[in-house]
């Protein structure tokens, strides 16, 4: 028994193996690579006059660590719902999406959750806006379920 | 302990311990913020919580990967640390800028941090578990790459046995896949695809080398088994992981805007990231069955098996609860996932650096092999209060995981976000009382370290 | 010691599965994965009869014939190869790895122009569910024939280098045992996806 499994071949299949899935992994990366133009609502993000928008807005979504209490298509903080189709569940409304950061009480709600009040200029209020309204055209395959996210 | 620069490793360690005490505590915070929405805030908005929550997690963990290292890469290697200046000056930079760093999550809004660290010259922050400022992400390279060059040194010049090559493996697979933190894209889909480069490819892949490594090394220390059967099952493990784990990145990859073939891909390869995990619990008992001597540290085999039974029910059964895409569609960022998280990363990696720690510190506080009885028995409580208590949040926060995804996404009237998160408050209650208990654990486990400090060692009839 | 090593000899000649046990373990790993790959398709497919028979009419059955037979010879050339090395034939033991591993890339050749055809008229992964499994379920089984060549090459390799003799040719069989494998897995392919209506 301890002859007919050695340590040779345990470390063959190692070495062996991780090459190969590892390969196989970039074969399909390169695939995914070739399919993300038709799903990742490139669209938007190239367009002359969204593009500059949508890159603020994230640049915003990042510096103000939005995703510590929201997610973004599932991923992120459970505190908060579901931003990657807030635009659709909001009426498909950037007003709407504008006025509910806008209107956030600067010291909270009393023993309830409540998003900060992060006094953001118009410009910005658009750009996220903006940003979130491209993120909901990003083709998910269906996720989520339902509106609620 | 043979070889006096090991004792480098000590600094690690209880720098490891301090970050521990500082993840709970938040947590404990961030755990009250989901039932009394208002608590702290706006002083400490959940966010920051969560930020130093997560952030001394994965800081606590490298610091504790990093003390084994340089504790048991010299013994294996049989030679002193290539530089153990290095690894001491290291030491500080990292736990300074970790401290800075913590310390900027809570004293600046996040925003100014951004600007404070010139976030725009290469924007890497504000994505999840990466919200490190750019300065801290390159200090981190510098701390790893002088870290790499100095174990690879030493095993260059010492004894190479598989230990300490898988170990390095895992430990530059770890510096090699952190670099993708500096990729990020505007287009969500692109960033979110690599961001799993360095999440899924740490903790479902090259963490579990050096996990591997780990255990590897305190089972032929505390059983005497034959280092032979030893690296055997370890090669046979690490393999099975990598060949599973790294197709199984496709499990991330459902509902992100990437191409629909990741749900077969991705179902097909995570359904069987359990088994190396089942193989490792095996493992682990068919070695401490084999023994040829009785350890004097009975506290440190409690830690290995625990590790290798509560990694393969965080890790691997609670990974397949909802890993198959139909069964993810709807627990996708649900609660379910925090449960899976928990488990996961206390059971395998918490329990490993626990394990290594317990190894370890009774001999770099300059005993022989083992603390007193009384300091082990105490220890002992520490493990069971801990395990118990990260086992009830696991089923506290999969219940609530369970409701939120029949209430929020099945059936006919789907419920909005926040109306469940009402709905299931209780839950959360149930959480919050058991992470309380957790946080009892932790303060008996550290009075371990204090207590029967001039008692004599165990006494066991030790065969080598 | 000389005795020791006739009763390790006879262990061998008992010994069941040859080759390697590691070997064995990572085999049944492997076929677990194309078990459950071939479970989805075949699930999948009764779902969708009309589309999979439709697009079935697509693929070239003749190559696929072709490499099966391919395969087939390949196993059969490996088999000797393991008569040959229990002969103490080490010479003939290399030049029937050789053939086999000729076979192999005459499978990769004719498998080859299959997807050159497919690509040309633009089908990907993401062109249906049919091609989808079919792309899946035949690249990575070619995958694993360039393994298998690899592992072949590097038992032919140590085989010139007299690694191996009547006494000790485990190395052989755990090649020969992936080999078989793989062709195994074609054999069960070919039928599910090329003729299966």
């Amino acid at each position: 028994m301890a002859q007919a499994f050695t340590k040779t071949m345990a470390r063959n299949i190692f070495y062996g193996g991780t090459l190969f899935f590892f390969l196989l992994f970039l074969a399909l990366t390169f695939d995914s690579h070739g399919q993300f133009p038709s799903r990742d609502n490139r669209a938007a993000l190239e367009s002359p006059d969204l593009g500059p928008k949508i890159a603020l807005g994230k640049k915003l979504w990042e510096e103000n660590d939005c995703i510590g209490c929201h997610t973004l298509l599932g991923e992120g903080a459970y505190f908060a719902p579901e931003l990657g189709n807030v635009y659709k569940r909001f009426g498909e409304s950037k007003e709407a999406i504008m006025g509910f950061i806008k209107s956030r009480p600067k010291d909270g709600v009393p023993g309830r959750r409540s998003m900060p009040q992060f006094n953001f200029t118009d410009e910005e209020l658009d750009a996220l806006a903006e940003f979130l309204k491209y993120v909901s055209g990003i083709n998910t395959s269906h996720w989520p379920p339902n509106v609620n996210g | 302990m043979k070889y006096k620069s090991q004792k480098v490793a000590r600094l690690y360690f209880i720098a490891a311990l301090v970050l521990f005490v500082a993840q709970i505590l938040f947590g404990l915070i961030m755990g009250l913020q989901y039932v009394m929405g208002d608590f702290l805030f706006p002083y400490m908005p959940f966010n920051v919580a969560r930020m130093v929550h997560t952030n001394a997690l994965i800081v606590w963990l490298l610091m504790a990967f990093m003390g084994a290292a340089y504790y048991l890469v010299p013994e294996e290697a049989e030679t002193e640390l290539a530089m153990p200046w290095l690894a001491t000056l290291m030491f500080w930079i990292f736990f300074l800028a970790a401290g800075a760093t913590v310390a900027g999550y809570l004293l600046l809004s996040y925003s100014d941090l951004a600007k404070l660290t010139m976030n725009d010259m290469l924007p890497t922050m504000g994505r999840e578990f990466l919200e490190q400022p750019t300065i801290t992400k390159l200090g981190i390279v510098v701390v790893a790459l002088a870290f790499l060059l100095n174990i690879g040194l030493t095993i260059l010049k010492g004894r190479k046995t598989v230990i300490n090559l898988v170990l390095l493996m895992g430990l530059t697979g770890l510096a090699v896949f952190f670099l993708f933190s500096f990729y990020n894209p505007t287009n969500v889909v692109l960033d979110k695809y690599y961001w799993w480069w360095v999440v899924h490819l740490w903790v479902e892949g090259v963490w579990e080398l050096i996990l591997g490594a780990i255990l590897a090394f305190v089972l032929i220390k505390t059983t005497g088994v034959d280092r032979e059967v030893i690296e055997k099952w370890l090669y046979i493990i690490i393999a099975m992981t990598l060949i599973t784990g790294i197709i199984g990145t496709g499990h991330h990859y459902y509902w992100i805007g990437t191409p629909e073939y990741w749900q077969w891909w991705g179902s097909i390869f995570s359904a069987m990231e359990p088994i190396p995990f089942f193989m490792m619990t095996v493992f682990a008992f068919n070695m401490v069955n084999k023994r040829r001597r009785n350890h004097p540290n009975k506290a440190a085999m409690l830690w290995a098996l625990g590790t290798a039974v509560m990694a393969f029910l965080g890790a691997g059964v609670w990974g397949f609860l909802h890993t198959l895409a139909p069964v993810n569609y709807y627990t996708h960022g649900s609660q379910i996932t925090a449960a899976h998280g928990h488990m996961a990363f206390y059971g395998a990696y918490v329990m490993i650096s626990l394990t290594i720690i317990s190894y370890a510190m009774p001999m770099l506080m300059g005993r022989t092999a083992a603390n007193s009885n009384r300091s082990q028995v105490r220890e002992m409580w520490g493990f069971w209060l801990m395990t118990i208590s990260i086992v009830f949040i696991t089923l506290f926060l999969t219940g609530a995981g369970v409701l939120q995804a029949f209430l929020q996404r099945m059936g006919e009237n789907p419920t909005p976000f926040m109306v469940v998160q009402d709905k299931i408050a209780l839950f959360y209650w149930l959480r919050e009382i058991t992470g309380v208990v957790f946080l009892i654990g932790l303060i008996v486990y550290l009075s371990s370290f204090f207590v029967g400090r001039n008692e004599p060692e165990p006494e066991v009839a030790v065969a080598e | 010691m000389a005795e020791s090593a006739v009763v390790e000899q006879n262990d061998k000649e008992r010994r069941y599965p040859p080759g390697d046990l590691a070997i064995w373990i990572f085999i049944l790993a492997e076929l677990s994965v194309f078990a459950v790959f071939f479970a989805a398709y075949a699930f999948t497919r009764l779902n969708h009869v009309e589309l999979f028979n439709e697009y079935q009419q697509h693929l070239d059955r003749r190559s696929a014939l072709i490499n099966t037979l391919a395969l087939i010879t390949s196993s059969y050339f490996v088999v000797r190869a393991v008569a040959a090395i229990k002969a103490d034939n080490a010479k003939g033991c290399i030049r029937w790895l050789l053939a086999a591993i000729g076979m192999g890339f005459v499978f990769l050749v004719v498998k080859s122009m299959e997807y050159a055809h497919h690509f040309s008229l633009g089908v990907n992964l993401s062109t249906n569910t049919f091609y989808m499994f079919y792309l899946s379920l035949t690249f990575f089984h070619f995958m694993h024939v360039m393994m298998g060549m690899i592992i072949l090459a590097a038992v032919a390799f140590k085989a010139k280098q007299g690694a191996y003799s009547a006494t000790e040719h485990t190395g052989v069989e755990t090649g020969a045992s992936y080999w078989h494998m793989v062709d195994l897995v074609w054999l069960i392919l070919f039928p599910l996806v090329y003729v299966m209506r």
